[in-house]
């Protein structure tokens, strides 16, 4: 079985939000729903020495999935090969995944009175391609594989690189690694 | 974009109110009722800790996106909201009949040991009704000024002192439209010492909440992370001061100490509804504060940036 995650280079990343755009376009997303903001760092730092660091966010992942622990009606699963994803049918809207979850990577559709989320797009992993910020993003920023394969191009990334995950100081374990330009200040 | 698309709203805050409140109405009567015996605290106040529990479940409908699916919510035992859900109709269930035993012409009004095993489970099911919103508040790691075992202290706290004033309150109620007493179709529980002392019991309660508001405050101010102490500091000198400040520490808990300390019932009644007034402005409070995630790199700024929902160009779009 397969254990997905996403290695995001931040040094490759130009802020174009291209993933944004496409991710809202792959899951027909009501204009105020953004599943894949890219956040600015910056410019950090005395001329002429400037840095600026552009931050892809999506859902983490998470391997302790605090979403799926708060959701009442158990329409939040993770799936063995890690993808945590919304059993649309079940939700009933509460938010709780919503205030649980540290990286605020669910938003709730007035719409259709339900929570959504980035779920790696599972209908295009399961036909055996990669998520659709993956394939848009022309600056090869975001890399997506199987943790499980030491031949992936995210296992050889997370082993060749210093990755840090957000906020793992809480433990929920993030599938999501990020590799920093050296002097990039996260704050 | 708009704020409701990842917080929860004022009827959650609601929900937290009465659920709070009906609870501890049901722990003071079930203890009342198996420690000192029959009728210490009004049927009215026995009732209205059931029916606030009730009301406070149907906001919490209100509040889902969905609410004609919220049968859901019962469905896995290991969410805490599941927990509270459940609990939260056992207790409904345990409080009416048990308050049902204060009307006297109902035919099982008189078999003392069913009475007891009620007021037994009204003890449980209160406590964890009353409990359980501070719970869920707590454990959320990312929201600074919920995580913690404190908040779970202060809702307790709040929702003992709301549930002493719901219970004088229905006692000053029954006092006033004593012909039911008068005609036997209630129990009498105008004699009753749990009322006579609930003032001033809630009164120390009250005390013991602005100590113990001030050295929450105080500890998230100076406490663990920044992101603790800019959570504080809405509450010190930002957007949620002047409602904690003038509406819940002035007029939800110190006018009502002051009050609950004279000896007139109609006296104790308006301190009771102001100390029913703080928790509900103590409770929306808390839950706006949830608003302050711990926030990931460069998030605040780029969500400043979002359209609030009512520009020009959203509403072309649309």
């Amino acid at each position: 079985m397969a254990r997905y995650a996403m290695v995001i280079d931040t040094r490759r990343c130009i802020g174009c939000q291209s993933c944004t755009v496409a991710c809202k376009v792959h899951n027909e997303l009501p204009v105020d729903m953004i599943y894949n903001p890219v956040t600015t760092v910056g410019p950090t730092g005395v001329f002429p020495n400037l840095h600026m660091v552009h931050i892809p966010l999506l859902c983490m992942h998470c391997e302790n999935t605090p979403c799926v622990d708060a959701c009442p009606t158990g329409a939040s699963l993770r799936r063995e090969d890690g993808i945590v994803w919304i059993n649309e049918k079940k939700c009933v809207g509460c938010k709780a995944c919503v205030m649980a979850c540290p990286y605020g990577a669910r938003i709730s559709n007035q719409e259709k009175g339900i929570v959504q989320k980035c779920d790696f797009c599972l209908d295009r992993v399961d036909m055996g391609k990669i998520p659709r910020c993956v394939q848009s993003c022309h600056q090869k920023a975001r890399i997506f594989g199987d943790l499980d394969d030491p031949n992936s191009e995210v296992v050889k990334l997370i082993n060749s690189h210093h990755t840090v995950r957000l906020l793992d100081e809480l433990g929920s374990k993030p599938s999501v690694f990020y590799i920093y330009g050296l002097e990039a200040q996260m704050r | 974009m708009s704020r409701k698309h990842d917080e929860w709203g004022w009827m959650l805050a609601v929900d937290f109110f009465f659920a709070g409140m009906g609870g501890a109405m049901l722990v003071i009567a079930g203890i009342a009722d198996l420690f000192l015996g029959n009728a210490q605290t009004s049927v009215l106040g026995n009732f209205a800790g059931a029916i606030f529990i009730a009301i406070g479940a149907g906001f919490l409908i209100l509040e889902l996106g969905r609410p004609l699916q919220a049968f859901r919510v019962f469905m896995n035992p290991k969410a805490i909201l599941t927990f509270g859900a459940w609990n939260m109709t056992f207790a409904i269930i345990a409080g009416l009949l048990f308050a049902s035993f204060g009307i006297t012409i109902l035919p099982w009004s008189g078999f003392i040991l069913v009475r007891k095993f009620l007021a037994a489970f009204c003890i449980i099911f209160g406590l964890i009704v009353a409990t359980y919103p501070g719970v869920l508040l707590a454990r959320h790691k990312a929201r600074p000024f919920w995580n913690g075992p404190g908040i779970m202290v202060l809702f307790f706290l709040s929702s003992f002192i709301t549930g002493m004033a719901g219970h004088i309150l229905s006692g000053y109620v029954i006092g006033e439209s004593s012909w039911f007493i008068a005609e036997g179709y209630i129990v009498n529980s105008l004699s009753s010492l749990v009322l006579q002392d609930l003032p001033h019991l809630t009164a120390i309660l009250l005390l013991f909440q602005l100590i113990f508001w001030a050295g929450y405050i105080w500890i998230k101010r100076s406490g663990g992370t920044d992101r603790e102490a800019e959570a504080a500091q809405r509450w010190i000198n930002g957007d949620l001061s002047a409602s904690f400040k003038l509406g819940f520490i002035l007029l939800g808990t110190i006018v009502p100490i002051v009050l609950m300390l004279f000896t007139t019932p109609v006296i104790h009644s308006v301190g009771a509804c102001l100390a029913i007034l703080g928790g509900m402005i103590m409770r929306y409070l808390v839950v706006r504060a949830g608003e302050d995630r711990t926030w990931l790199p460069g998030e605040q700024k780029y969500r400043s940036r979002l359209p609030v929902g009512n520009e020009e160009f959203l509403k072309v779009w649309k």
